[in-house]
């Protein structure tokens, strides 16, 4: 007889090897810089930029659309209406951040209404449990800010971070998973939380 | 079920006061926020726009362009009006298969432009595609013109955009791709932009109709 166990599996993306010591994304450029680069129809900024963000923008399409291929879409309308748009951002406007979350959801909103009302149009007989509209826009902005924030440390403390807050793992089983001493792993964390604190708290939208 | 992070676990009690603080309210966001989501491997690169400045491309070739303007002659003849197949029926990815063509007319916005779009069957969800223009004018400044999807007769979905340089040849010959699930009545426009920037754009080719 066949046993299934349910084994939650950690989602791991890709870490240098130990013995390198790269920036996140290759680039010191800000995003502003970048912005303007884009504006200039520069393919290799366009890809740095593509990298920080690719995976907010992501996110908030699932959470504003729901399904995957829609959000796909999305995201790639996002991207092309922020490669056509991008020589008309002014950083005295404000931060290019806001700018890029702005694009990007008017590009989701697009997306919403072409999509038209959803097809089941019968009313819930109960109050839904779901958060309000208000909350449901908080949360998007949240997730947005701290998923461009992750893209901002050192990947092998977003790794330990990741495994630490979305794998259901304890940190003496994150150490055994990664091969790590545990004193490894308990400083990666912290270090990469106050690095994550650092950029939350200088990021504008 | 999965467990949630314990601050004090994760932290220990070495760091204190405004510094605890500050990394408690990271703590915070990163719980609120969840997991980043999986990127589907056609996130994983970023993608390719076809946006191509006439002031870098090399001048077509004569005979290339002999051949572009039979290939038009053709398909305006050929082509009365498009509509994409059942997207599940093109299985045929190897080389040399015939394109789908697709014959687009000017508008009163361009009523000396015309054009051929070439759609060959999709590959790993992409429609490679290829646009040969003649008669479009040059735009003012940094504009350009784009090329959308049309699906339920609006453009709906953005598959690229070219610039009209004053060097460029008669015939521009324009690789693009349509990211999408093409369905059966879709077809594609060409716009520039509206003076208000509202988009998508006014039309300036849209497809030959019976």
């Amino acid at each position: 007889m066949e046993i299934a166990l349910e084994v939650p599996q950690p989602r791991l993306r890709a870490v240098p090897a130990e013995t390198a010591h790269e920036p996140p994304d290759a680039s010191d450029s800000s995003d502003a810089e970048l912005l303007a680069r884009v504006g200039e129809r520069d393919r290799d900024a366009f890809e740095i930029l593509y990298g920080r963000y690719v995976r907010p923008v992501f996110s908030l399409a699932l959470r504003r659309l729901g399904d995957r291929g829609h959000a796909e879409d999305a995201v790639q309308e996002a991207f092309a209406a922020i490669w056509r748009s991008a020589s008309t951002y002014r950083p005295e406007r404000g931060a290019a951040g806001g700018w890029l979350y702005t694009v990007a959801r008017n590009a989701i909103v697009d997306r919403l209404r072409r999509n038209g009302p959803p097809t089941d149009t019968e009313l819930p007989e109960l109050a839904s449990g779901e958060p309000g509209p208000a909350q449901q826009a908080e949360d998007a902005e949240v997730s947005w800010r701290v998923h461009r924030a992750l893209e901002e440390i050192e990947p092998r403390e977003r790794e330990v971070i990741e495994l630490a807050y979305w794998s259901g793992m304890s940190q003496s089983e994150v150490a055994e998973y990664l091969g790590l001493p545990l004193g490894t792993v308990k400083t990666r964390t912290r270090s990469g939380l106050a690095k994550l604190a650092e950029v939350l708290e200088g990021e504008v939208l | 079920m999965t467990r949630e992070p314990n601050f004090d676990e994760l932290i220990g009690t070495e760091e204190t006061g405004a510094e605890r603080e500050r990394l408690r309210h990271a703590h915070e966001l990163l719980l609120q926020a969840g997991p980043p989501p999986e990127l589907p491997p056609s996130l994983q690169k970023a993608p390719n726009f076809g946006v191509f400045s006439l002031h870098h491309r090399r001048v077509v070739k004569r005979r290339t362009l002999v051949l572009l303007a039979a290939a038009l002659s053709i398909a305006v003849v050929f082509v009365a009006g498009y509509a994409v197949g059942n997207n599940r029926g093109g299985s045929s990815t190897a080389k040399g298969e015939t394109p789908r063509l697709l014959a687009l007319t000017g508008t009163q916005a361009a009523p000396n432009a015309r054009a051929t779009l070439a759609v060959w069957h999709a590959r790993n969800g992409n429609w490679p595609m290829r646009l040969s223009v003649v008669g479009l004018p040059k735009l003012p400044g940094h504009t350009y013109y784009e090329v959308y999807l049309v699906r339920n007769g609006k453009p709906w979905g953005q598959c690229g955009a070219f610039r009209i340089a004053r060097s460029s040849p008669d015939t521009l010959t324009l690789t693009f791709n349509a990211p999408y699930s093409l369905q059966k009545g879709d077809s594609w426009v060409v716009t520039r932009p509206n003076p208000s920037g509202a988009e998508p754009g006014q039309t300036v080719l849209r497809a030959v109709t019976a």
